[in-house]
């Protein structure tokens, strides 16, 4: 999976109340395993997923892992 | 799957069988394309099919005998189309001087051509193509025999001289005054590595192969008049070109009859139906020739005979532009294939299963078995998109669930009494029915998951007129109830293994009942009842209601005329065919039959959940039908309604007139939400134990002390990335309670997710209070590791 994704948001982590990082995750789809650079809260851990990214790429790559 | 004998199969498929005019044009033209150019008025590409295919197209097809127009398919119905004399306004409009010829190297062996006539001139070129070293020996000073004849005419002699100088341009030898006879033939033999004898006259008779024009296993071949015994230009043409395909396997010492059944005038396996065809009668020439507009319009009624019956008839043929006998090859690639993409995945999920192409194809041929088949096989490989049919899979595990599934006995006498007294007992043919009560289940009403979930209101009434009828004339057989899902949706998505948690149930509690009758009122309930539970009696609800007659409700008789959509899982059934016909005519109503009627219905678009996992497809399917007709539709499939009120159709269903109320007919009518349906299914359930059975149902929804509000724009978003309002309800109670989402400083807005079994759903909000304005829903499978 491509790592081509925002960098920036002005979304936050309510619970923690840190601004987003840019950070490595692990993401996974049927036989499909990837590291991806996404938006994360520094403590927590929680990863921020985008509308755009949802059902632009992410949903790409699900589509073309269901037809391999 | 036996993939080779899907294979086989495709081959039987005709589309690719050429029209009638070709097969009969000794040299195959291709008219279609030829007449289609014709019509888009470009001249010069219809001249250049043409000369794909006619040897000296330019002078042949000013003179051509034309043996393709008494074949015609448009004979009857207005006249052949004039394919001979399109051809010559085509040479006029579109002819261009070809291409200088390339000399090839002819070093694959010497032929003799005895006779500068046309046929001899088209096996010489055909040869000199192929690469051999070809010499005329002509008696006369000048080439072309026969095509003289036509000098002044329909031929002027400045251009057969020019088309007959190619012979020259490319280099092949040509022996003027040279007469060869029976006498010396043998010295040519001797010389050649073949000869082909096109000299018209001969002196000996001799006997020629019919198929490759040799005699008997010589080099000697024979083309031309001699061999085709009439004087047909276009006959002798081919008879050149043919022994020159001949000459050529002889002297290569390849198979002289390898694949060559379909050489010359050939029968084609097309048979073009002409039922339909309006007359259109053939244009009149104003002058010797038809003139430009003339020759576009006497194109245009060509009808461009080719099998397309299954391709018209059905909008997912259309929209992946395929024939089966293509369809058939994509998903032997699609299931051979190892490493790399399943392309067709998308396609073999957006086939509705509906079995209109088998109707409709001459030959039976039908992609709804080969379809099901393949998706069976691609779940049983683990090649199943997931996301395909995820959602309606869901959802019949909430039919399976304790929400909704339910059986009961007719409610015993005993626990009835209440209503059994004066005047209850003498107005109501229930209670009067319950009354009669006899322990036996005779019948066992199953509405099915569908109707349930979008006619929910009907259910109970139908179920107390069916108690009331059938005790009436059968007082021995009590009517029990039965909710659940028949496993259609299992059955669609290829997942044979689903299956049994439906069908065993179902065969178990009819077993324990004693083997009642089912009373469906769904068509796919009909058809997975045959399917997997053969053994069960089924009488359809529309059938009851025809026999029995319409329950008794107060309803303004209806006048219109309506157009009734069959249920394509319906299409063999002509008993609830008649039924449906019976009851709207009962009730007033006129009918109007629709193209693609009974054995012929067309999907909705639901079948096959296609809606589930491919939208746009679906859509095709409710458009299609939605247009066949200006008038409302009447159907009598919760599904079809509900797809054709979701495509913006007014339809009712056979309840609907039934219970009166196909009422306001101005009002749009209403889609109901994925949601809706299931709580409407809960909803039914805990009615009907209330109501016919006194038992009261805890309540078993959550309840959360927030409220949600949801725009209809957010509602419509939902249907689409198919979100049920529980889900949403989930994401926002557990960011509530864990506090996990994220806050927009500048919007003030919160965003939170939630994994519910295998999908992330994400729901943006604005919080007041305990109010809950929802702003934004969407999903996705994929999983966030967050560690
Ligand atoms: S109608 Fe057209 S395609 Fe059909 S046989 Fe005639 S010329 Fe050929
Ligand atoms: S949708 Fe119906 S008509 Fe079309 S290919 Fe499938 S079964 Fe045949
Ligand atoms: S109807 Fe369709 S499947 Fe049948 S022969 Fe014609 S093109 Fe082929
Ligand atoms: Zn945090």
């Amino acid at each position: 999976m491509e790592t081509k994704t925002e960098t920036t948001t002005t979304w936050m982590c309510d619970k923690c109340h840190k601004a987003l990082v840019s950070q490595k995750v692990k993401v996974r789809y049927l036989e499909g395993n990837f590291e991806v650079e996404l938006l994360k809260c520094p403590t927590c851990n929680m990863v921020f997923i985008s509308e755009d990214l949802a059902l632009g790429k992410i949903l790409e790559v699900e589509k073309s892992l269901e037809d391999k | 799957m036996d993939l080779d004998a899907l294979l086989e199969m495709s081959n039987q498929c005709i589309h690719s069988e050429p029209p009638v005019c070709m097969a009969s044009c000794p040299v195959h033209m291709d008219v279609i394309a030829f007449v289609t150019e014709i019509e888009k008025g470009d001249f010069a590409k219809a001249y250049k099919v043409m000369e794909a295919k006619i040897p000296f197209s330019r002078l042949i097809g000013k003179i051509c005998d034309h043996p393709c127009e008494s074949h015609c398919v448009r004979k009857e119905v207005g006249g052949s189309i004039r394919i001979s004399e399109l051809e010559k306004t085509a040479i006029d409009l579109g002819y261009t001087s070809p291409k200088k010829p390339l000399l090839m190297p002819k070093n694959k062996g010497t032929v003799a051509v005895i006779g500068g006539g046309l046929s001899g001139c088209v096996a010489a070129i055909e040869l000199d193509k192929k690469g051999y070293n070809v010499t005329i020996y002509e008696k006369t000073d000048r080439l072309g025999g026969s095509l003289w004849a036509y000098e002044g005419q329909d031929l002027e002699s400045a251009i057969i001289e020019e088309e007959l100088s190619v012979i020259a341009k490319k280099g092949i030898t040509v022996w003027y005054n040279t007469e060869v006879t029976e006498a010396n033939l043998q010295t040519y033999i001797e010389k050649y590595d073949a000869l082909y004898l096109g000299t018209g006259a001969w002196s000996k008779a001799y006997a020629i192969h019919p198929e490759t024009f040799q005699v008997n296993d010589t080099s000697l071949f024979i083309g031309g008049t001699l061999q085709t015994q009439n004087h047909s230009s276009i006959f002798s043409a081919s008879s050149g070109k043919r022994a020159a395909v001949s000459i050529d396997r002889y002297i290569t010492k390849t198979s002289m009859s390898a694949s060559r059944e379909r050489e010359g005038v050939f029968e084609t396996k097309l048979d073009y139906k002409i039922d339909t065809v309006q007359p259109i009668v053939e244009v009149a020439k104003t002058a010797s020739v038809y003139s430009e507009s003339e020759v576009q319009e006497e194109a245009s009624r060509c009808l461009k005979c080719q099998c397309d019956a299954c391709i018209k008839a059905c909008v997912h043929m259309q929209r992946f532009s395929i024939t089966p006998d293509r369809y058939i090859r994509s998903i032997n690639h699609n299931e051979r294939i190892v490493l790399g993409n399943r392309s067709a995945n998308l396609m073999i999920n957006s086939c509705t299963e509906c079995g209109l192409c088998k109707e409709v194809c001459p030959f039976g041929i039908g992609m709804k078995d080969i379809i099901h088949a393949t998706r069976q096989s691609m779940v049983e490989r683990g090649k199943m998109p997931i996301s395909a049919h995820d959602f309606a899979l869901k959802d019949m595990q909430f039919s399976h669930s304790d929400y909704f599934s339910l059986v009961r006995k007719q409610p015993s006498k005993e626990q009835s009494k209440n209503l059994f007294y004066y005047p209850v007992i003498a107005f109501s043919q229930y209670a009067r029915g319950l009354y009669k009560g006899s322990g036996k289940t005779g019948y066992l009403f199953y509405p099915g998951c569908q109707l349930s979930s979008t006619h929910t209101d009907y259910i109970g009434a139908i179920y107390k007129y069916l108690v009331g009828v059938i005790k009436e004339k059968e007082a021995d057989n009590d009517v029990g109830l039965y909710l659940g899902c028949c496993g259609a949706p299992a059955d669609w998505a290829g997942r044979l293994d689903l299956m049994p948690e439906s069908v065993e149930k179902i065969h178990k509690t009819w077993e324990e009942m004693g083997e009642p009758t089912f009373i469906l009122a769904c068509s796919s309930c009909a058809s997975t009842f045959e399917k997997y539970l053969p053994m069960i009696k089924t009488i359809s609800l529309w059938e009851v209601f025809a026999t029995y007659g319409l329950p008794e409700v107060d309803i303004k008789k209806g006048k219109r005329e309506l157009c009734i959509h069959d249920a394509c899982a319906t299409r063999h059934n002509a008993k609830i065919h008649e039924s449906v016909r019976s009851i709207v005519k009962t009730l007033g109503y006129s009918v109007e039959e629709l193209e693609y009627a009974k054995e012929k219905a067309k999907c909705c678009g639901y079948g096959g959940l296609v809606a589930c996992a491919n939208p746009e497809q679906a859509e095709d399917f409710v458009q299609d039908r939605a247009h066949e007709s200006e008038h409302d539709v009447l159907v009598y499939c919760a599904m079809c309604k509900d797809m054709l009120v979701k495509g913006n159709k007014r339809a009712y269903h056979i309840l609907d007139i039934i219970y009166g109320n196909e009422i306001n007919p101005d009002a749009p009518q209403k889609m109901l939400t994925l949601s809706e349906r299931q709580n409407n299914r809960k909803r039914l359930k805990q009615q009907l134990l209330k109501e016919i059975w006194n038992e009261e149902e805890s309540d078993m929804s959550k309840t959360y002390d927030f409220t949600l509000h949801l725009s209809d724009a957010i509602i419509a978003l939902m249907e689409k990335r198919f979100i049920l309002l529980s889900d949403v309800e989930k994401v926002v109670e557990h960011s509530l309670t864990c506090k996990e989402r994220f806050y927009n400083p500048e919007t003030l807005d919160f965003l939170a997710r939630l994994r519910v079994n295998n999908v992330t759903f994400w729901v943006k909000y604005e919080e007041h209070g305990s109010d809950i304005t929802v702003k934004d829903v969407y999903s996705h499978r994929m999983e966030v590791v967050e560690d």
